[in-house]
């Protein structure tokens, strides 16, 4: 529990900003809405100029930006982008930090098994992603009701809004299973972003084209908000991919963590 | 090692002192054979074994953005005891403000944070390594008093260094090892029987080789006028020697660390 509390305070000033930010960004794009909604017509011209495959790598469906669902999808490819960006950071420096910031002979020389330590880590950062969510999905409702021009299915929103949560918990997974593979981080930075916009891209890539495959290979691409519309649901399988990916990233990295050799600073 | 005795170990850097220590730890794992402490392996029973043991590392680091009083406190709730009268008792002694931040603390101070962090909970074995880098002489003695206090009320301590005459002052016995090798495990009163001089004389007259043929001279070098050699034995039968010689200088030293070292090699050899 002391380990716990001492990781959630650590990461509370970063949990802090990432919320905010994420908060800012929504409420820049939803505060677009209204004017783009009204202008519609006009958009769907300037959307037909673009190619098909650039505008299905941007997300961008002509004839949906004027529906809040279909233009909160859209801007939401951005929010999951920075989502990504703040939990596969807090995965990679939540255990490499101790051996990078040379404290981890402080923390393993105390009377705690190593599993108690990534359980106590892996806690605080899940906490740390669920309160980023709720304050999230609170300000997604409350922006939603103020810029809607018509009524829209509110659960399907939420729903929409909730896989933030479910893709942080992929890169998170990602985050913990880097630090314990790669043997010294220097930037988590580096990694993390190195690695959020290479699936980033490739998620553009795999939307480009019809193949459900290429779309495992992302998993910005496992929740795509148009079928979430359309069918009011997760697609089961990719449900079963996303969960898979977390419990196998997470085991690995207790598995490695345990035996890990903590070498002298 | 023995219950209830300061026990030192030697050593040059890269001897294995630290990566016998970390092992000791379970920060890192044997990769074939085991150890125990308190009679139990140390792998397995890691975090029950460390409930007794108080560790302070050469170099001290921590979270920085802590201070003194929030990082002891973290440290003290890994305990199943109550600390906190001790951390007070323990920062009065050595002269430690709790209330300061640890990025703000010089080298001595973040040292004597760590020692204040291993002895909080009272341990039943206190493990150093090198500990005493960064502390000036003032607060070197008084944390040897510290652990002598300690010791007497039935800590057991190992204690690691390069520095001969720490080892000397405080420990009972001492190992001394080579290369990832145990090379001998020794009382220091023995050792210090054992004890080289390390003369050198720098005389007015050139000197003979034949001059010095007395017994426990080592590595006689000869050079003009200067000599040098390691002595062991009665320290009068060079005195009396040199009495008759005109001396101009004359250096007589505790030898390093190497040179016993090279005693023990000999020895083997």
């Amino acid at each position: 529990m002391n380990m716990f509390l001492y990781e959630l305070r650590a990461s509370r000033k970063s949990t802090i900003v990432w919320t905010i930010s994420l908060v800012s960004v929504l409420v820049l794009f939803m505060s677009l809405f209204p004017s783009f909604s009204k202008d519609v017509d006009e958009v769907n011209k300037l959307l037909e100029g673009f190619p098909e495959p650039v505008r299905k790598a941007l997300g961008l469906e002509i004839g949906s930006l004027g529906s809040l669902l279909g233009y909160y999808s859209y801007s939401f490819t951005y929010l999951a982008l920075a989502g990504a960006i703040q939990a596969m950071n807090l995965g990679t420096n939540i255990l490499s930090k101790e051996v990078r910031e040379k404290t981890a002979d402080f923390l393993l020389t105390k009377p705690v098994t190593r599993t108690q330590i990534v359980k106590a880590k892996l806690l605080a950062a899940v906490t740390s992603l669920l309160i980023t969510n709720l304050v999230f999905l609170g300000a997604a409702g409350l922006t939603a009701t103020m810029v809607k021009t018509e009524a829209y299915d509110a659960k399907v929103f939420y729903m929409i809004s909730i896989t933030l949560f479910f893709i942080q918990l992929i890169f998170l997974a990602f985050g913990l299973l880097a630090s314990v593979i790669i043997p010294r981080i220097k930037s988590v930075l580096a990694v993390s972003l190195g690695t959020v916009f290479a699936f980033f891209l490739i998620g553009m890539l795999a939307s480009t084209g019809e193949d459900e495959v290429k779309r495992l290979f992302s998993p910005f691409k496992y929740f795509e908000a148009n079928y979430i519309i359309e069918h009011s649901t997760y697609e089961i399988s990719f449900l079963i991919v996303a969960i898979s990916i977390i419990v196998v990233s997470v085991v690995t990295t207790f598995i490695i963590y345990r035996k890990k050799d903590i070498h002298t600073v | 090692m023995e219950e209830g005795e300061i026990f030192g170990f030697i050593g040059p850097n890269g001897a294995g002192k630290s990566t016998t220590i970390r092992t000791l730890l379970s920060l890192i794992y044997p990769t074939s054979g085991n150890a125990k402490i308190f009679g139990k392996d140390v792998t397995e029973f890691g975090p029950e074994i460390k409930q007794n043991i108080g560790y302070l590392p050469s170099e001290v680091f921590y979270y920085d953005n802590m201070r003194v009083k929030d990082l002891l406190k973290y440290s003290a709730s890994f305990y199943k005891k109550d600390c906190t009268k001790r951390i007070h008792e323990l920062a009065e002694i050595l002269n430690l403000d709790l209330t300061k931040k640890i990025t703000d603390l010089s080298l001595g101070n973040k040292k004597k944070v760590g020692i204040v962090q291993g002895l909080l909970h009272e341990p039943k074995l206190i493990i150093l390594d090198e500990p005493t880098s960064g502390l000036d002489p003032l607060m070197q003695q008084r944390f040897f008093e510290l652990l002598e206090e300690e010791n007497k009320k039935g800590a057991t301590i190992l204690f690691s260094s390069h520095i001969l005459s720490e080892v000397q002052r405080l420990c009972d016995r001492v190992a001394i090892i080579k290369e990832g090798r145990l090379v001998t495990v020794e009382k220091i009163s023995t050792l210090k029987e054992n004890n080289y001089k390390r003369f050198k004389i720098e005389a007015k007259d050139k000197l003979a080789k034949e001059y010095f043929a007395i017994d426990g001279i080592n590595k006689l070098e000869i050079n003009e006028n200067t000599v040098s050699f390691l002595f062991k034995g009665d320290v009068n039968e060079v005195i009396k020697r040199l009495s008759t010689i005109q001396v101009t200088n004359l250096w007589v030293d505790e030898p390093d660390l190497e040179e016993i070292f090279i005693h023990y090699y000999e020895k083997e050899a």
